[in-house]
């Protein structure tokens, strides 16, 4: 029993959104070094369960990366 | 960190952002820039802040450019005339790409030319950090063995001086038996 405690993944409920923490208003689109570890290797934009981020501010992180991308801060692909 | 708010309510606060490459000569750097800025001057905007970025790699490649600069200016200006201003961008010659966005209320300006530099330092130090390390250990190894080879020398010589010590003895112990057998010492 103590081998699976150790296995299992940490709940995905308890993690906290880290843009809550500091309450962000407003992702910037500018901020590269906040956005990019919400992207992943191949430039799409992490999951809400992997990363933690809550709804509210994963729709406002969704818009700041579009923008970026748009102006050739973020790859659409790699 | 200055922030932004409009000075009357037939005006909104605009972040235009404008992308152009960076292999430009300043003669057609300064023209662009100055286009751009007389664009909004004639459509009656404010300028209230500006923030041009140095050269930066692009994610993907804009008309066959790798790298570009940006320039963000922060307008007070009338909402009906931005539809004309942004057709009036596109056309303007070198621009890759442009960016009108409405920032929320009470936007404080973040210059991120300086803190991307900021950014890129600490970065740096990692990976300095890492080489660091990497330094370390190997400096770590080369003493190891330095020491492990300074051991081995001073027990070779031990043992040298072992060896040596049991001859001496033994003359000592020859002479000894040679004195005691000698008859003509009379003590």
């Amino acid at each position: 029993m103590a081998k699976k405690s150790q296995q299992r993944r940490t709940d995905p409920r308890k993690k906290q959104c880290p843009f809550c923490e500091k309450e962000a208003k407003y992702i910037d689109w500018k901020d590269y070094p906040t956005l990019k570890p919400f992207i992943d290797y191949f430039g799409n934009i992490r999951q809400r369960y992997y990363t933690g981020v809550c709804l509210r501010h994963q729709k406002m992180l969704k818009t700041a990366v579009e923008r970026s991308r748009f102006m050739g801060m973020l790859a659409y692909r790699k | 960190m200055p922030t932004l708010t409009a000075s009357s309510e037939d005006v909104r606060v605009y972040e235009v952002a404008v992308l152009y490459p960076s292999v430009l000569h300043q003669k057609e750097e300064q023209q662009t820039l100055k286009e751009v800025e007389t664009l909004f001057a004639e459509a009656g905007a404010k300028l209230m802040e500006k923030d041009a970025w140095s050269r930066r790699g692009l994610a993907y490649s804009i008309r066959g450019h790798k790298e570009g600069n940006f320039v963000m200016y922060y307008f007070e200006m009338d909402p009906a005339k931005l539809k004309e201003v942004d057709e009036a961008l596109r056309i303007i010659p070198h621009i890759l790409r442009h960016l009108i966005v409405k920032p929320p209320k009470g936007y404080q300006v973040i210059k991120f030319s300086a803190e991307y530099d900021q950014w890129l330092k600490t970065r740096e130090t990692d990976a300095q950090k890492k080489d660091r390390e990497k330094e370390e250990a190997l400096q770590r190894q080369v003493a190891d063995k330095a020491k492990r080879q300074a051991r081995r020398a001073t027990e070779k010589k031990k043992e040298i001086v072992e060896e040596s010590s049991p001859i001496e003895e033994d003359k000592l112990t020859e002479e000894l038996e040679k004195l005691i057998s000698d008859d003509e010492l009379d003590i």
